[in-house]
């Protein structure tokens, strides 16, 4: 049970509550993403609900401690659990659930083994804790007014996965990055290294005078954090398809590639190894 | 051998979904284990399955795998294929997933070492069994204990464009070949291998994933396989084979909607072989 969950205005009516960086467990109710809301005049909009139903319960709470408005909308980034699984404490107030085109096609190939994994990490702290399907789908970009606020839901070609949505209120110039922004935190790579470097230049000719990033604080100024996670990912890429052309194998790989990065990520062994093998398997095709 | 994979791989789904899933965080006794008796019925009968005290057969992975819808796995012979004694199949078996029987793996005394790798899915945390089938008809096993499936890594969810199916390419570990002693080759095949586990796979269909391999060199078996959707998408095999002279190498593959897909190579000293 979570009682209070802690959320800070990052710029006027944007609040954020960052997760922690530990692994998933009963103690932290899978509470590891950045999570928050954007509140308008007549809507408030949810971006991402947390890794349990109880971090989506809390987060529900927030809200309410700050404005009585309906939840209109909320927004479901990625298809990763840390992101998604507190979207049913949400259910009752009727909101349309936003999320990326080929979101629908990724959560049915996975969602069996997210209900498994979750339940084997939480136990019956994962209590309440649903899939909830999006009502919304986003091909490219959409505008959504909370009243006197406008806020942009924008679709991203592959990258960190193939369905990452941002979400950008004019407004206060606030930009949600969800995760294709680490910092500090190793990023993950869980769609296409090329994908994620092609959209992490894009990202770089955006304006915006706040940033919220999907798993980190957002104490660099930037765009410190931004070039940080592009030369994680660039060493990657570079590092990989030499070990491919100098034909080692995957296990090779892995043991060696990106070592010169360990120092500057927080759960750099969780991730790392994981990132060079998709990289790899990725790459090999080249 | 692929009815075995599909009637057994129904059966023990079954089975499976019977049993509450134990969920352990540490290492379990491999002796103990609750899937393990179902799946051995089903394969090997009443037949004895002797502790490796010979070592004859190993298998290597990362206890914590880094993506569970990747886990490379080595298995390893620790005898020589002689025409006395020799390992005549290697059984992968991913024992808590839906279709355990991730592939059977079958050997000459020609294909100088029996050895295979190849890339895993992983359901939820389990042993990785290999059995080694002699050809006296004696099996010995190896098991390793793997930690998969945590966080936001998940067995399936790749994709790959339609036009793309099918296609294979070979990489060497050597430059060049060696006549005579065994070379390292790698086999990729482009193909999603579905899992027909997905939520929204519709049950009428038969899903897509690649069952039978065949590799030959001038027409003589080097190694061939029965697989199944436990392998990753873009199915992967490492293995030896030696050449004596010049010749083709030639990969067979189908898959579960009968499709066939071939690919060859001429090998002589003097070519360069593509790996890089």
């Amino acid at each position: 049970m979570i009682v209070d969950l802690p959320v800070r205005q990052v710029a006027p009516g944007n609040f954020v509550h960052y997760g922690s960086f530990e692994e998933r467990s009963p103690q932290n109710l899978g509470d590891n993403a950045n999570i928050g809301f954007i509140v308008g005049s007549k809507c408030v909009m949810a971006v991402d609900t947390g890794g349990s139903f109880a971090v989506g319960r809390a987060l529900r709470q927030a809200i309410r401690r700050v404005t009585p408005l309906p939840v209109c909308y909320v927004i479901l980034t990625h298809v990763h659990p840390d992101h998604f699984f507190g979207a049913a404490a949400f259910v009752a107030d009727h909101p349309q659930f936003i999320a990326h085109k080929n979101y629908p096609a990724q959560l049915a190939a996975r969602s069996r083994s997210y209900r498994n994994s979750l339940q084997r990490d939480l136990g019956e702290a994962a209590a309440g804790s649903e899939i909830i399907p999006p009502t919304v789908l986003v091909a490219e970009r959409l505008q959504i007014d909370l009243g006197g606020r406008t806020v942009i839901v924008r679709a991203w070609p592959p990258a960190h996965t193939d369905d990452d949505l941002t979400v950008f209120d004019e407004l206060s110039r606030t930009m949600w990055f969800s995760d294709l922004l680490f910092v500090r935190h190793t990023p993950v790579v869980d769609g296409t290294i090329t994908g994620f470097v092609a959209v992490m230049k894009e990202l770089r000719a955006l304006e915006f005078d706040h940033y919220v990033p999907g798993h980190g604080p957002d104490d660099l100024p930037w765009p410190q954090p931004l070039d940080a996670q592009l030369r994680y990912l660039t060493v990657i890429l570079d590092e990989t398809r030499a070990a491919i052309r100098n034909r080692k194998t995957i296990q090779q790989a892995t043991d060696e590639v990106g070592l010169s990065e360990a120092g500057h990520w927080v759960a750099f062994e969780l991730f790392h190894r994981r990132n060079v093998t998709a990289a790899y398997a990725e790459l090999e095709w080249e | 051998m692929t009815m075995f994979l599909r009637a057994g791989s129904m059966v023990v789904a079954a089975l499976l979904a019977t049993l509450c899933f134990a969920n352990e965080k540490s290492e379990p006794n491999p002796a103990l284990s609750p899937y393990w008796d179902p799946i051995k019925q089903l394969a090997f009968g009443d037949r004895v399955i002797n502790p490796d005290e010979r070592d004859v057969i190993r298998v290597y992975l990362n206890v914590r795998a880094d993506d569970a819808s990747t886990v490379p796995v080595v298995v390893k012979a620790q005898i020589e294929q002689t025409d006395r004694e020799f390992i005549k199949a290697i059984y992968v078996i991913v024992e808590r997933n839906p279709s355990p029987m991730a592939g059977v793996f079958h050997f000459t005394p020609e294909s100088g070492r029996a050895q295979v790798e190849t890339r895993l899915r992983f359901e939820d945390y389990s042993f990785v069994r290999a059995v080694a089938e002699m050809n006296d008809g004696k099996l010995y096993m190896a098991q390793r204990w793997v930690k998969a499936a945590g966080g936001c890594s998940a067995p399936n969810g790749k994709k790959l464009s339609e036009s793309l199916l099918g296609k294979m390419k070979l990489r060497f570990d050597d430059e060049t070949i060696t006549y005579h002693k065994p070379n390292l080759v790698q086999l990729m095949i482009r193909h999603p291998n579905e899992s027909p586990l997905a939520a929204n796979f519709d049950a009428a269909q038969i899903p897509q994933f690649v069952r039978s391999v065949k590799v030959t060199y001038d027409g003589k078996p080097v190694m061939q396989a029965e697989v199944d959707f436990s392998l990753s998408d873009n199915p992967n095999f490492r293995f030896f084979f030696t050449p004596e002279e010049k010749g083709l190498l030639n990969i067979e593959v189908e898959d579960t909607h009968d499709r066939k897909f071939s690919h060859s190579i001429t090998i002589s000293e003097g070519i360069p072989l593509p790996g890089g």
